[in-house]
């Protein structure tokens, strides 16, 4: 079989190239920069691709090109201010005041997000809309597999303690 | 079970990343304990909410920068360097020097690219106190570790008689790849020795120094070694020769 080319394989995970970034480095510019520089390597490591799944592999690129331009990013965890909604996808089959309720419960959750340390971020993202398995992210993270499920554990508890129990309706506290 | 051990493999169940035993198991613990399946509940509920943040797609702008450098001869110079290449293709007086130096100037980026990420994982190996997966100075213990970690097997030498233990292994990634990284000791100095099949474009071989690290690089029965330390240059060059003896 003849191998597949870069435009095949690579190309088509951009969007997720550049989620990733953008929930990495919290802003738009920075993020375009990173997914830039880290195609620029892909292309020049792309002859060395082992692996079947190219997106792990792209993730993995963007991190470290991220960490390599933002050395001080990594662990940091500044608050920014909270700008733009206009990326939300509500859900439209609830009606008007149901709708208004999820709205502001994913706000509350995105800016919880978005100030998690960049270690709880970061498997967050990967995990939940990326969609990538425990042996994934600890390819892409570098840690062990044990770590990204203790990893994760923490971040969503974090989240559950800033939200509170309005945020997640049928929760009490523990 | 107890409710510890449950919470403990919750997130994992949430996520389908639990084998079927402990699933069973977890399962059979809910059913008894309200406030364990309460935190399921809220783990359930908190994931529907996280799944419906922004997806940020790439702007086209972006997009179509991306589309143009792929489709483009893979080197992207700057103009002095082109005019470097030309003057010399011109002097030399041949199109096949144009594509020799092309290609040299290739390996010159990978070499200094690769060269760079080996030194940042070395960084970054030892400020997260994370230099092994598997620990041990036996290199049949090492070696066999990698099995069915990688799709090839690295040579794991003891050097020990020369002033080098081995002290352990762990997976990295280089260039995006799982490699592996075994580390080597000589006093308080951490030696990590990078290997991997030698399928990217890399110098045969290279010596250099990167922010106060010595870096050593060869290939040899078709696997690439980058040899990094904070080691004398003298020293490290005494390892790097007894590995390719």
């Amino acid at each position: 079989m003849p191998r597949q080319t870069f435009e095949e394989v690579v190309l088509p995970h951009l969007d997720a190239a550049f989620n990733y970034a953008r929930w990495l480095t919290r802003s738009d510019a920075d993020a375009e920069d990173v997914v830039q520089d880290a195609y620029v390597r892909a292309l020049r490591f792309f002859p060395s691709l082992r692996s079947d799944d190219a997106r792990p592999w792209l993730f993995t690129i963007v991190r470290n090109t991220w960490y390599g331009r933002f050395p001080h990013a990594m662990g940091a965890n500044q608050p920014t201010v909270y700008d733009d909604m206009k990326h939300d996808r509500p859900d439209d089959s609830l009606d008007p005041e149901a709708l208004v309720m999820q709205q502001q419960a994913v706000e509350k959750v995105q800016r919880a997000v978005r100030e998690l340390p960049t270690d709880f971020r970061e498997v967050t993202i990967l995990r939940e809309l990326e969609g990538l398995s425990y042996k994934e992210i600890a390819a892409v993270v570098g840690i062990p597999i044990g770590t990204v499920m203790s990893r994760l554990a923490r971040a969503r508890e974090r989240l559950q303690a800033i939200l509170g129990p309005s945020a997640t309706p049928m929760g009490e506290p523990s | 079970m107890i409710c510890f051990e449950a919470g403990r493999l919750l997130d994992a169940f949430v996520d389908h990343e639990l084998g079927p035993a402990e699933s069973a198991d977890l399962q059979a613990h809910l059913v008894s304990c309200t406030s364990c399946s309460q935190l399921l509940a809220d783990r359930e509920s908190l994931g529907r909410l996280v799944r419906q943040l922004p997806y940020y797609p790439a702007p086209d702008q972006l997009r179509a920068k991306i589309s143009r450098m792929s489709t483009r001869p893979r080197f992207n110079p700057s103009l002095i360097a082109w005019a470097a290449v030309l003057a010399l293709a011109v002097s030399l007086g041949g199109s096949v020097e144009v594509v020799r130096f092309a290609r040299a100037r290739q390996v010159v980026e990978t070499t200094a690219s690769v060269a760079a990420e080996v030194v940042g994982d070395h960084v970054r190996a030892l400020r997260d106190a994370h230099l092994f997966d598997v620990r041990s100075s036996d290199q049949h213990t090492v070696k066999p570790w990698f099995l069915g970690k990688l799709d090839f097997s690295p040579p794991v030498e003891d050097l020990s008689s020369i002033g080098f233990p081995l002290v352990g292994g762990r997976l990295d990634r280089v260039a995006g790849q799982p490699v592996a990284a075994l580390v080597y000791q000589r006093r308080l100095h951490p030696i990590n020795l990078f290997i991997w099949p030698a399928a990217d474009r890399t110098a045969a071989s290279d010596t250099r120094s990167i922010r106060g690290f010595q870096v050593r690089h060869w290939i040899r029965s078709g696997m690439s070694f980058w040899a990094v330390s904070d080691l004398n240059d003298a020293e490290l060059g005494e390892f790097v020769r007894a590995l390719q003896r």
